[in-house]
């Protein structure tokens, strides 16, 4: 049961991380500070639970990162959607919404 | 495309794990050094603003190690890849076994060769079987 809420958690950060990107390429803190303003601060995510994830959907090819010099002229990391990623976007989007339906219509059933 | 580059990325991660985690490190720093600062701005002193900006980021070596472990992982399943070499040694120690029982034995250290040829792929066999699986991510 942990096992798969764990699951849900990682796959709903990555298309959360996803998302941000598909506006622009950020660092890190911007990808963090991008799920805060889009969510209207609803969601919380532990930080460090961002690389991880960054990583990940680098190793899948759905981000692209290279290193560049920040607003305040110090090196960063930024990443940036890959084709391929915003591809996996509009998939996750859309079975999302599909979860998101079918919980809504079984919450609703009296 | 996408697979080749993580795949490139992978084998720099084993060759170079040290480049990888101060990459890494430089990174995490990074973020930790804008959440300080954003908490500077927002009133804290600077030993407090540090100390909430560690705190909300979690477990700092915790995320390095497994940001470094994910930048060695391929981007495959490897599963397929080992079980393909696993019945390939299976199948060369199966011939070996043959080729030592059909062939005449000339000599003494012939046979031994050939025995420990066979040895040899045993033993590969059992050591590839006994790897622990790779982690996916």
């Amino acid at each position: 049961m942990a096992k798969s809420q764990a699951g849900l958690l990682q796959g709903t950060l990555d298309m959360l991380i996803l998302k941000a990107l598909s506006l622009g390429a950020l660092h890190g803190y911007g990808i963090g500070q991008r799920i805060a303003q889009i969510s209207g601060d609803a969601l919380k995510i532990e930080e460090g639970s961002l690389y991880p994830g960054l990583y990940r959907l680098e190793q899948r090819g759905w981000v692209q990162s290279e290193w560049d010099i920040s607003d305040n002229n110090q090196r960063a990391k930024f990443y940036k959607l890959t084709r391929a990623g915003r591809k996996q976007l509009i998939l996750e989007e859309r079975n999302w919404e599909k979860l998101a339906g079918a919980t809504m219509k079984a919450l609703r059933a009296s | 495309m996408s697979r080749i580059r993580g795949t490139i990325n992978s084998f720099r991660a084993r060759l170079h794990p040290d480049e990888i985690a101060r990459e890494v490190e430089t990174e995490l720093r990074f973020h930790v050094e804008m959440r300080t600062r954003a908490n500077l701005e927002a009133g804290m002193t600077p030993d407090q603003a540090n100390r909430a900006a560690l705190q909300s980021f979690g477990d700092f070596d915790q995320v390095k190690s497994s940001c470094c472990e994910i930048r060695r992982s391929l981007p495959f399943n490897t599963s397929l890849l080992k079980m393909g070499l696993h019945i390939t040694i299976a199948l060369l120690a199966g011939a070996a076994a043959l080729w030592t029982v059909n062939r005449p034995h000339d000599s003494p250290l012939s046979l031994l060769f050939q025995v420990g040829f066979v040895a040899v792929l045993t033993c590969l066999f059992v050591i590839a079987r006994q790897q622990k699986p790779y982690r996916q991510y």
